[in-house]
């Protein structure tokens, strides 16, 4: 049974207007990764993380719980008994601590590796913000016009001039489509793999080990950002194994469609895990999305982590 | 307007269609490593992809300039030029061409003509048909939707495709091999080749300098069906012309290029009715070929599409299919994703163009926006743009 699409956008909408998120999570997720690191509050220069990496459990939740909905034939039966959109809102309280600490680990991972290239930067802690990417893939342009403006103007009531974003979504967004929207956008946008690239930062460990890498759709296509995490991890000692596809041609994970036909989206994340894993079993991801999933079909043989694992384990 | 939960409901079922995904499976197989092929051995192909997209820029800028001068060029070469704004007045211009009484008409493939709905019409009249294109005619006999612009049958088993011709009269068995079940079908159409009354065809480009058109085919339908016949109809998509005879043959070579098929097994020019004067300098029209020759340009929708921000560029589709064998969405449910005619990344937009834009919205909102049909695109096309223009269209209608 297809979903109530429409319903699903306007709870997108809706949650993103309300909470500053399409999913709803405690507003602690937000900052509590960065517990003990000591990152200065706000500043000129800040790791703006866009939140995609903390909502992870709770967008696979969501999708879960879409997916069995989907499967279900009794879809109409559950709408009039109160809808999807509320038993969406009560999920936050099923993700558990280890999911998260996952997450966290990955934002922890980064934030270290930035401090030792030397970059001054800080972090804005319960201001840390959401970009509004789904909403402008979905043509939400409504919306998501009103609440880039919004991002926008408090990061700039908070003095911020410059955004290192660590995942490609929220680079698009804050590189190139939020110039577009509103007239006099003047924030730099760096991404965390051009600063490690360009640092003098050397690894302090050698992996002797094959994986082979996704490239995002928006780092490959979208930002030509191919070069810089191979470098990196080479460097490091990994041999990547590059998939049929890959590159400029990358293949999609699926992801951007996960949450109004989780069916079809988990159709082509499988298609992309087959032709990966051919590649090699270890695949390394750049995108918290294609991190969700890639793993959500993965085989029990096939290990799925996100780069900076590696980029961590190597530069630490 | 179809609706999302429609579209969703029937792309569920093409992904359990066991039939439809090996099809899908096989052809892709072979359709993109052949492409990939093409462009490697090749290479002067993208150089001419480039040089295509600025002339065809270029040219829909003075659309109405270059329809005149083909209408008048056409007249010259002794033809018959004409333009049609939507598919009443096409279907009218046919009609008084063909005539009222039963006529035996060959086709070649065409999706302007699938737009047309112009086979279900033609024998709707009382004519009898048929399509020479061997997957198409199997659409035609199992009333299907073509699943792809060169190989519409991918969706079909050979047992299904021998049931299907058994079921017209053509001579074949399951047990025989796929070049004895080809030559039936060669049997059976060679004759109605001959004994046509009408030959109709597209038109893969129309070169405004002269009215030429050029066809591009593999199985050789096309020549016969638009050279026995005593009347030629081609039909042309307004946004299929280009300058000059020149330019015309370089779109067709990209176009055959990135289609994977190349060099083509055959690409026709036809510039006007067969005559000769090799009698005393008398000309006598219709030798071997037809005696008369008809172009109709076909508007459809494209000259407000033209005037819209982002729909206009899709107009510079050279329709290749290969954004349609690159996209994931595509790879699994192939034209089933897509509006009457037209499926795939093109197709969502050309839904929008031809058909109507709700349904073209109501389409967009499964695409991942992943790009990659805009990366193997020969024109470069910006279709995740156009496509998130047209997911903006129905937020604004459901919301
Ligand atoms: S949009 Fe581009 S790739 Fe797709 S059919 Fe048209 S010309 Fe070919």
């Amino acid at each position: 049974m297809p979903l109530p699409v429409k319903d699903i956008l306007k709870m997108i909408a809706d949650n993103t207007k309300k909470y500053g998120m399409p999913f709803p999570m405690p507003k602690e997720v937000i900052y509590k990764w960065a517990d003990g690191l000591d990152l200065p509050k706000g500043g000129d220069t800040v790791l703006f993380t866009g939140l995609l990496y903390q909502m992870i459990p709770y967008i696979n939740a969501s999708i879960k719980y879409l997916e069995s909905v989907e499967e279900s034939k009794y879809l109409s039966v559950l709408m009039k008994a109160g809808g999807i959109v509320s038993v969406i809102s009560k999920l936050l309280l099923r993700v558990s601590e280890e999911e998260l600490k996952e997450q966290y680990e990955v934002l922890r991972g980064i934030a270290i590796l930035l401090k030792k290239t030397g970059t001054q930067f800080g972090y804005l802690y319960e201001n840390d913000m959401y970009s509004g990417a789904l909403l402008y893939d979905m043509g939400l342009d409504n919306d998501f016009r009103e609440y880039a403006v919004m991002v926008y103007n408090k990061l700039k009531s908070l003095g911020v001039r410059t955004l290192i974003t660590i995942d490609p979504h929220t680079t698009y967004m804050m590189r190139e489509v939020y110039k577009n929207i509103i007239p006099g956008y003047d924030l730099m946008v760096k991404n965390y793999f051009e600063i490690l690239t360009n640092s003098s930062i050397e690894p302090t460990k050698i992996l002797k080990e094959s994986a082979t890498l996704h490239d995002p759709c928006y780092y490959a296509r979208y930002l030509k950002i191919i070069d810089e995490p191979r470098r990196l991890l080479e460097k490091g000692g990994i041999n990547i194994m590059e998939p049929e596809r890959n590159k400029e041609l990358t293949f999609c994970c699926g992801g951007p469609i996960e949450s109004i036909t989780p069916g079809l989206s988990k159709r082509v994340a499988q298609l992309r895990v087959s032709e990966l894993s051919i590649a090699n079993k270890n695949i390394i991801t750049m995108c918290p999305i294609c991190y969700a999933n890639l793993s959500r079909v993965k085989p029990k043989d096939v290990a799925v982590k996100d780069v900076s694992h590696y980029l961590y384990t190597i530069y630490r | 307007m179809k609706k999302i939960d429609a579209i969703l409901k029937e792309i569920y079922t093409a992904l359990d269609d066991q039939s439809l995904q090996s099809g899908l499976q096989r052809t892709l197989k072979n359709l993109l490593p052949a492409s990939h092929k093409v462009l490697k051995r090749w290479p002067y192909l993208i150089k001419l992809a480039d040089e295509v997209r600025k002339i065809r820029e270029e040219t829909l800028k003075n659309l109405d300039y270059y329809i005149d001068e083909i209408i008048k060029n056409v007249e010259s070469i002794n033809g018959k030029g004409y333009f049609a704004k939507d598919r009443h007045e096409a279907i009218k211009i046919i009609d008084e061409i063909v005539g009222n009484d039963r006529k035996l008409i060959v086709k070649a493939k065409s999706m302007v003509t699938e737009e047309l709905k112009l086979r279900e019409h033609l024998i709707e009249k009382g004519h009898i048909v048929y399509e020479t294109d061997l997957g198409e005619l199997l659409i035609q006999i199992s009333k299907d939707k073509p699943m792809h612009a060169i190989a519409p049958a991918i969706h079909m088993s050979r047992e299904k495709a021998v049931k299907l011709l058994k079921n017209i009269g053509v001579h074949v068995s399951e047990e025989m091999s796929y070049e004895d079940i080809v030559k039936g079908v060669r049997m059976f159409l060679r004759e109605k080749f001959i004994n046509a009354d009408v030959g109709i065809s597209g038109a893969n480009v129309v070169a405004a300098d002269s009215g030429a058109t050029i066809l591009i085919s593999n199985e050789g339908n096309i020549r016969l069906s638009t050279i026995l016949p005593p009347k030629h109809i081609a039909i042309a998509s307004i946004e299929k012309i280009m300058p000059t005879i020149n330019d015309a043959y370089k779109q067709a070579l990209v176009q055959a290029g990135y289609a994977g098929l190349y060099p083509p097994t055959y690409l026709s020019l036809t510039a006007g009715p067969s005559s000769t004067a090799d009698i005393e300098y008398h000309r006598v029209y219709g030798v071997h070929g037809p005696k008369e020759f008809h172009l109709i340009l076909y508007d459809g929708g494209r000259s407000d599409a033209i005037k819209n921000q982002y729909l206009w560029e899709q107009l510079l589709c050279i329709k290749c299919g290969r954004c349609q064998a690159e996209c994931p969405i595509w790879d699994l449910v192939a034209n089933i994703w897509g509006g009457s005619v037209y499926g795939g990344p093109m197709g969502i937009v050309w839904t929008a163009i031809t058909e109507d834009i709700d349904t073209a919205a109501q389409l967009a909102l499964i695409c991942l926006g992943c790009g990659r049909c805009k990366e193997v695109c020969p024109m470069k096309i910006n279709m995740p743009d156009i496509i998130r223009y047209l997911k903006t269209y129905i937020s604004k209608t459901i919301i």
